[in-house]
């Protein structure tokens, strides 16, 4: 069955590229621009993966994880972000976040095999 | 007397009778004449007589006078003779005094040449002594001279130090080495609403407790007063610590501690303090600029880069293949550097805190060994990893690859063709110590002392090694000391360098 993966990136071009990547890799990709897309489109349909961005306009990432924490959604997260700073990986560790990246750092490369850990 | 004439001798006797006549006269007459002078003679004899016999009383008187003389003079003789003999005596004892006189006479004369001679020495000290009262009268009033000028010397030094200790625009105070201040200026009573007179002899820490960017107080014993006091030695602060005025609001400050030796003893310290508000604004607007420029640059960069490292996969002709490996690999490196900029302009706003999780040392340097080994093979270097077992220190992950990542980066770039690196981690006491150790270029030792300091690049190796900000060590000094560790290096030009870094487990 192909896996699901629903992409919550503000950066158009960013999320594209991911969106691209993922969907030759055999991933069905679904793109949120902002936070509320994000919440409006897990409601809709809970995807197999969540990459989730931080620094979004209208909602912003902690607001998407408090949504599923609240509503109880059963969804793997990856944060994505560009934020290093502890209080921040803190806080998403605090909700049930699974890995945390820092997309600058890392080479999709690198991103593939966390990715493919929550797509098996 | 008639003439005899012709007559006859009658005549002639009658004439000679006559004659005779005459002559008998004559002698008659004389004869009388000679009676009458015989009178007078005699009369004359009777008077002389008479003369003499007065004369002869006279003369018995006198006799009598100078038997009466003579006796005297006999009684007077005698006297003589006994004044002469006493005055033999005399001159006997006066001849003994004479001869003791020159005896003494000599003695004196000796005497007097000899204080001819000490005349003379002392002649010769007295101008000495006279040439040198004038030379210390020269001196004298030159020293006075420059005793004035020193003290007018002194009085306008003073007096343009108090002018600069009042115009200065930096709070100072003087302490006793008990702390107790002595001495404060005008911007100290200008920043902190305390004035000299409330300051003066009371404890520094308890007119200006200190507080850390939290807000919690520093304890005295953490002061730099304390430590300079303790340790005799200069010191600024690091970090940022706050003042509390006298009104209760805080403001941040850059403080300098030095201590006050009268000869070699310590005598307090001396404390100056600036107030940083201005550049702590300027600061955190500039990491603010710097930060969000670099999230600019980083978001579409990553893009490339993710685009770039993906098309690398794609089945392409090996001549497109290596264009877009180094278009990769430079974009990569962009990346790098605009993430090493971020995390100093964090670091410089001390905005960085670690932390600190159990880390598997064997795996962080292969971690960082891994990262670079394109470089490593590219630059044709050996590469020699030793690290001892069972090394899992608490401490920043993140960071400590940071700082490996441009130590082992470093020893690739600045390493000739043929040359090899050692990576080593062993355990030193409480400490877990890395050594990097390359066989490079090494840095002039003239420069040494410049490595720590940002954009410092050595001057051998700009030109040969290309590419380098020198922010890497920069960077790498200020994690260190974030991590609570030391890093120190040994380098011979040519030879190689080794950076040891040393930090808690």
């Amino acid at each position: 069955m192909i896996k699901h993966v629903l992409i919550a990136e503000d950066d158009a071009i960013l999320a594209d590229m991911m969106g691209k990547i993922l969907s030759k890799k055999n991933v069905r990709v679904t793109i949120a621009y902002n936070g509320q897309e994000a919440i409006d489109a897990l409601e809709k349909e809970l995807p197999d993966l969540l990459l989730l961005d931080v620094l979004m306009p209208v909602l912003d990432g902690h607001a998407v994880l408090d949504a599923i924490q609240k509503k109880k959604m059963d969804c793997p997260v990856i944060v994505m972000s560009n934020l290093s700073d502890k209080m921040t990986k803190n806080k998403c560790r605090q909700m049930h976040v699974q890995d945390y990246f820092v997309k600058n750092d890392i080479d999709d490369e690198e991103l593939w095999p966390a990715i493919q850990k929550y797509l098996r | 007397m008639s003439k005899p004439r012709r007559t006859t001798a009658s005549d002639t006797l009658a004439i000679k009778l006559k004659v005779l006549a005459r002559e008998k006269e004559e002698v008659r007459r004389k004869l009388v004449i000679s009676a009458k002078e015989k009178e007078n003679v005699r009369r004359k004899l009777m008077v002389t007589a008479k003369k003499l016999r007065l004369k002869a009383s006279q003369l018995a008187v006198t006799a009598k006078e100078k038997e009466h003389v003579r006796r005297k003079l006999v009684v007077t003789a005698k006297e003589k003779e006994s004044i002469r003999r006493t005055l033999v005596v005399t001159a006997k004892e006066k001849e003994n005094v004479r001869r003791k006189l020159m005896v003494t006479a000599k003695k004196l004369h000796d005497k007097a040449a000899q204080l001819a001679v000490t005349a003379k020495e002392k002649e010769v000290v007295r101008r000495t002594l006279v040439e040198t009262a004038k030379k210390l009268k020269i001196s004298h009033e030159t020293l006075e001279k420059k005793v004035l000028e020193r003290t007018k010397y002194c009085e306008e030094l003073m007096a343009k130090d108090e002018a600069i200790l009042a115009s200065i625009g930096d709070g100072l105070i003087a302490t006793d080495k008990s702390g107790r201040i002595l001495l404060v200026n005008k911007a100290f009573e200008r920043l902190l609403g305390w004035k000299e007179t409330e300051a003066r002899g009371r404890f520094l820490s308890k007119i200006l407790p200190m507080f850390d960017a939290n807000g919690t107080i520093i304890s005295e014993a953490q002061s730099l007063v304390t430590k300079v006091l303790k340790e005799r030695s200069m010191t600024t602060s690091t970090g940022t610590i706050f003042y509390k005025r006298k009104d209760g609001t805080l403001f941040p400050v850059a403080i300098t501690v030095a201590p006050i030796f009268i000869g070699k003893e310590l005598m307090g310290a001396v404390k100056v303090f600036r107030d940083i508000t201005k550049e702590k604004e300027i600061d955190k607007a500039r990491s603010e600029f710097m930060a969000i420029a670099s999230h600019q640059l980083r978001t579409p960069l990553t893009a490339i880069r993710w685009a770039l490292s993906s098309l690398k996969r794609e089945n392409l002709p090996e001549e497109l293949k290596s264009m877009l490996h180094t278009a990769h690999e430079t974009s990569t490196q962009m990346a790098v550097t605009i993430r090493r900029m971020l995390m100093i302009s964090y670091l410089e706003e001390s905005a960085t805190e670690p932390e600190m999780t159990q880390v598997d040392l064997k795996a962080v340097l292969e971690k960082v060994v891994r990262l670079h080994d394109a470089h490593r093979q590219r630059n044709g270097l050996e590469i020699e990893v030793l690290c001892s077992e069972n090394l899992l220190p608490e401490t920043d992950e993140q960071l400590l690859i940071e700082i490996l990542d441009n130590l082992l980066s470093n020893a690739y770039k600045y390493t000739p063709r043929g040359g090899n690196v050692k990576l080593r981690a062993t355990l030193q006491g409480e400490m877990i110590r890395i050594d990097v150790a390359d066989t490079g270029y090494g840095i002039p030792k003239e420069e040494q002392r410049k490595i720590p300091k940002k954009f410092f690049r050595a001057s051998n190796i700009a030109s040969p090694a290309a590419s380098g900000t020198g922010i890497g060590l920069y960077m790498v000094y200020n994690i260190v000391r974030l991590i609570g560790g030391t890093i120190s290096f040994v380098s011979v030009e040519n030879k190689g360098t080794t950076f040891t870094l040393l930090f808690p487990s």
